[in-house]
């Protein structure tokens, strides 16, 4: 027993990491037991065997690569954090994002890295081509996940409605800027943030019919009457019938401020009506 | 500076100080992946989506970690993860070719450089939790404490963990050395 727990001070000692007190009780039992004494040998010779071995080094352009991410993610935070934050499209948003300064920093962002991913890519096989432009499309797409989800995260309101604002440059219905959204748009302290969250999901991520059941759980928990009539008419333009029980509770509840159940009653009429 | 100061400065946004860590640290990394995966194109990449994955998850890092802990926490996630896309496309080299040296050798020097190639190949022979282990303490000289928070379990567990491989290893080492010399 006692020899079990001297042996499994062996590695630390041969690295030299054990405490003077450890150490010294490690050689008074060595002194006194051959057993352990020609672990302590053995178990040696693999370590210190491992001295002469090289140390590889990955390619300079590794750093290379890393340093092409970082200039890009910060010249896309960056700029999304310079410029003035933009009301959230309402009809023709498309069009819209194509004249904002944070498209274009995002875009010349993602070409940035685009190029710095295509130095690498670009002297391989013919053949192997479409995986890795698979794979540059991804790290593209990745790169505005991250920035979205930064500003998401920002402690200022303004930031954050940029972070909402940047989710629509989010081609793929990424799961987490989904959650992000939701979160937001429940937890978020500010009104407009909240708002604007509310319409970022209802451009890209309202045909997930999880999404809907948040967004119609999210009604009653609502403080803010606009909110709380965002939702709603979100859930009538959406056509979702799911949110009847909640809209026609609304209407019934006392507490129900008055122009949020006039809209709940206008929905559930239009909902109940609707094919 | 240190590791963490740095790196609750990239936390705050100031995102540029990531470069003074991925200097420091991308180096071990890259062999910390070229031991679990045999694989330099791959441990590369994985260099690549550590570092990414830090800028991601800035926001989540806590001081109470050392950052080396909370890099290896990342790497070890983001491994498993590639690791696991390409099950069976990765398979690990029993041959030393990345970690011998190239250098000419006198001939004395000769049966010091089989043994460690014969040492590599005991290593790299091993069962994946245990050579993880391994490489931790011995390559990476990592404390008993940060390999508890990367693997999450306790202080005494990982000294354990650690003898038993280190052990194991001896066996093969010798084991194969015996093999060779008859």
């Amino acid at each position: 027993m006692i020899c079990d727990r001297m042996r499994e001070q062996i590695p630390e000692c041969l690295a030299g990491r054990l405490d003077a007190t450890t150490r010294e009780k490690l050689i008074d039992h060595l002194d006194t037991c051959s057993a352990c004494r020609a672990e302590m040998a053995e178990l040696g010779v693999v370590w210190r065997g491992f001295e002469s071995m090289s140390e590889p080094e990955p390619s300079p352009a590794v750093r290379t690569r890393f340093l092409e991410t970082l200039n890009a993610y910060q010249e896309g935070y960056h700029e999304a954090q310079r410029r003035q934050a933009y009301a959230v499209p309402q009809k023709s948003w498309w069009t819209g994002l194509w004249a904002r300064p944070a498209w274009q920093a995002a875009f010349s962002a993602a070409l940035l890295l685009a190029g710095g991913m295509a130095g690498r890519y670009v002297v391989g096989e013919r053949a192997a081509r479409n995986p890795e432009m698979a794979q540059l499309q991804a790290q593209v797409e990745n790169l505005r996940q991250l920035v979205t989800l930064s500003l998401l995260q920002e402690q200022s309101p303004s930031s954050r409605l940029r972070g909402v604002t940047y989710s629509y440059q989010v081609t793929e219905a990424d799961p987490q800027v989904e959650q992000e959204l939701l979160h937001t748009v429940n937890h978020d302290s500010n009104v407009n943030v909240r708002l604007s969250a509310v319409e970022a999901i209802a451009s890209k991520f309202a045909k997930n019919p999880q999404v809907r059941r948040a967004l119609v759980d999210s009604i009653p928990v609502q403080d803010s009457a606009l909110v709380q009539m965002a939702l709603i008419d979100l859930l009538a333009q959406l056509n979702d019938k799911e949110a009847i029980p909640a809209l026609r509770k609304l209407v019934q509840e006392k507490d129900t401020d008055e122009e949020v159940r006039q809209r709940a009653a206008s929905a559930l009429q239009k909902l109940e009506t609707t094919k | 500076m240190g590791d963490e100061q740095i790196m609750q400065e990239v936390r705050a946004g100031n995102v540029g100080k990531l470069e003074l860590l991925f200097d420091r640290h991308h180096r071990p990394l890259f062999r910390y992946f070229l031991h679990l995966t045999g694989n330099r194109a791959l441990s590369e990449d994985l260099v690549q989506e550590v570092f990414f994955r830090i800028l991601k998850y800035r926001h989540t890092y806590q001081a109470d970690t050392t950052f080396r802990a909370w890099l290896y926490q990342i790497g070890r996630n983001a491994c498993l993860d590639q690791v696991g896309k390409r099950k069976g496309e990765v398979a690990m080299p029993e041959d030393a070719v990345d970690f011998s040296s190239s250098d000419t050798l006198p001939d004395r020097q000769f049966q010091n450089k089989q043994e460690t190639a014969l040492l590599h190949r005991a290593l790299a022979a091993m069962p994946r939790e245990k050579r993880e282990v391994l490489v931790m303490s011995r390559f990476l000289d990592l404390k008993y404490d940060e390999i508890a928070a990367i693997l999450k379990c306790e202080v005494g567990t990982v000294k354990v963990r650690v003898y038993r491989a280190l052990r194991e290893l001896g066996d093969r080492f010798f084991a194969l050395g015996g093999e060779r010399a008859s």
